[in-house]
């Protein structure tokens, strides 16, 4: 094989990767406090899509805003949907918490696609790009957009590890994940943090969703498959782990890149490119279900 | 239960099922007998999920997936090696309930989401191969098959699923009332504890997985023969939010208020066409509501409400 296009693939991988984490991410830090998978995940990741679309074509107001903006809408849109449908789980006010926070979740990924449907159809739109042309390195050709958004989402990355490890909201989410119940002893108010990490966790699903929409186009059902890519990562890193989520990320992201370029049969290699993770995933599930970086824990 | 009540729930279900023997029979639209007949097929998937979900307690988000196995089965063995359906469609149940059991079997150790991601992976890997093997499954263009009758007439399927729903329904309440019913509910209040008062745990989960994957299963084959198509899209996530959909808002904890929910929700689905897309957005609303604060469902509390429970009164 070329060692051109093998780099290049390599960098897509990883570009792609910093996306899938930025989901993954938020995803973990929900499950990580809130003991609860987000079937939802996807559809918020549209939305953050959604309000880049609005505010760059639509209202024409410059790419950075709309990402400043996407985040903000997509955290208040989180802490909102964690006090009506999630707290009341922790105040005892819910029966068989395992299915209603899956069916919830579910039901309210419903509503989003359809809401959206509804709202601007299905076509796909093409958003502003955050940055136009292209970068060469020698002979490799990158896509400025998707070079831009990737670095991007790498500060956002970085700036959410800062979070977690030093501030004092941080350090609550972490001491919550951890154990509710002492954390609570110790004075956290695990309401709040509880709170604060679904509007979090949100707002990077958004603000994924909004760096990748004028790559990949804004539309409904943008969210279905990045979703499943999350829960792959999640899984294979450890459900709540944050270095698992990361690290996860990274494995996806070259594992589906290299795989479709080495099988011979292209179409179908292509076909089946969603299936690998999948596959993945039920693995890891039935084989080690706190995944590498997960605690162990005796019924899952 | 009192006697009283059990009379009074065997004369409500007397009573549905009579009404829904002599719709047809009142002149009723053809499209709305097509309609129902559809969501007679939904009942059996809402109902049998339900039975999973409400009694043991165990998420599965593959109903759909089984349910198309079933239809892909019944097809192809029908299409590709001439077998006639009387024979395919009870295949179609036994390659479900086959796939049923080594899932069940793979996902023992598995609850709640994770149960719930697996079975959505499993679900989303059956449809991914079905649309690439398109040498056999035509892909996501679907392959057409032959129907159960002759006749275009729709009377005739409206019985046949009429019936099938009915046997689902009796299968199911006498597998619940006998001890099967009392180890699924103690399975799903507490695994350990069961387990150590001597329930065999495996053998049950395994079981009711299997069951509801033999119903789904055949529901689809004669699904595939009433519709004469199956096409990949009779797996979709979306289609798994109906069903789920269906016995969330009938109630989940009941077969018969799950299954009332699938054939509700069909014929609403159908009556509110006009408004679009916004009807499963309102749906989607319904649902989240009935989750929060009426966890019964819809018929679950009308049923409460025409037969309270003891204690109540």
């Amino acid at each position: 094989m070329d060692p051109l296009a093998l780099v290049e693939q390599v960098i897509n991988g990883l570009i792609i990767s910093i996306f899938y984490a930025l989901a993954a991410l938020g995803l973990s830090i929900i499950f990580g406090v809130l003991k609860i998978v987000n079937f939802a995940h996807g559809e918020l990741y549209m939305l953050g899509g959604f309000v880049y679309f609005v505010v760059t074509s639509v209202l024409g107001l410059p790419p950075v805003v709309a990402l400043i903006l996407a985040f903000a809408a997509l955290f208040l849109i989180g802490m909102t949907i964690e006090r009506l449908l999630i707290d009341p789980v922790y105040q005892g006010k819910v029966e068989r918490v395992d299915e209603y926070a899956i069916m919830i979740t579910f039901g309210l990924a419903i509503l989003l696609q359809n809401l959206m449907l509804s709202i601007f159809g299905p076509w796909t739109k093409r958003p502003e790009a955050i940055f136009h042309g292209r970068v060469e390195i020698g002979q490799l050709i990158i896509g400025g957009d998707r070079l831009a958004a990737a670095g991007i989402g790498l500060v956002v990355i970085g700036f959410v590890l800062y979070l977690l490890r030093y501030t004092w909201a941080g350090k609550a989410m972490r001491a919550v994940s951890q154990d509710r119940e002492t954390a609570s002893v110790v004075g956290v108010n695990a309401k709040l943090t509880g709170t604060l990490a679904f509007g979090l966790g949100s707002a990077l699903a958004g603000t994924a969703g909004a760096l990748i929409g004028p790559v990949f186009l804004v539309y409904p059902t943008m969210g279905v498959i990045p979703a499943i890519k999350a829960y792959v990562i999640v899984v294979l890193g450890g459900l709540g782990s944050i270095p698992g989520a990361i690290v996860g990320a990274l494995i996806l992201g070259q594992v589906e890149n290299l795989l479709t370029v080495l099988i011979p049969d292209t179409t179908r290699a292509l076909a089946y490119k969603d299936a690998y993770g999948l596959l993945l995933l039920i693995l890891v599930l039935v084989l080690r279900p706190q995944g590498l970086f997960g605690e162990k824990v005796r019924r899952s | 239960m009192t006697g009283i009540a059990a009379r009074r729930h065997a004369v409500l279900g007397a009573g549905t099922a009579g009404l829904f023997l002599v719709v047809p029979l009142f002149g009723f639209d053809e499209y709305w007998i097509y309609i129902l007949t559809i969501g007679f097929y939904y009942a059996i998937l809402a109902s049998s999920w339900s039975l999973l979900v409400g009694y043991v307690g165990r998420i599965s988000f593959a109903h759909v997936a089984m349910s198309g196995i079933g239809a892909y089965t019944s097809v192809l063995v029908n299409g590709m090696l001439g077998w006639p359906l009387i024979l395919s469609i009870p295949l179609a149940g036994v390659v479900t309930g086959l796939v049923g059991l080594v899932i069940g079997r793979l996902c023992l150790q598995l609850h709640g989401a994770y149960l719930g991601l697996t079975t959505i992976a499993f679900s989303e890997i059956v449809r991914i191969t079905i649309t690439a093997e398109h040498e056999f499954t035509r892909g996501s263009l679907g392959i057409s098959t032959t129907g159960l009758f002759e006749t275009i007439d729709r009377v005739p399927y409206y019985y046949s699923f009429l019936a099938l729903l009915l046997a689902c329904l009796l299968l199911m309440w006498l597998v619940l009332r006998s001890r099967i019913g009392l180890f699924f509910a103690a399975i799903r209040e507490d695994e350990d504890a069961a387990a150590s008062l001597g329930v065999k745990i495996v053998r049950w989960k395994i079981f009711a997985f299997t069951f509801s994957s033999i119903l789904a299963g055949l529901a689809g084959g004669f699904y595939a023969h009433f519709v004469q198509l199956v096409a990949p899209s009779m797996m979709s996530i979306q289609e798994m939010g109906f069903v789920l959909s269906m016995a969330v808002v009938g109630g989940f904890q009941n077969i018969f208020t799950a299954a009332l929910g699938g054939i509700f929700l069909e014929g609403l689905l159908e009556a509110l066409r006009g408004i679009g897309e916004w009807r499963l957005a309102l749906f989607a609303v319904v649902v989240i509501l009935i989750l929060r604060y009426a966890p019964n469902g819809l018929f679950g509390a009308i049923l409460q409400w025409l037969v309270p429970p003891k204690g109540k009164r």
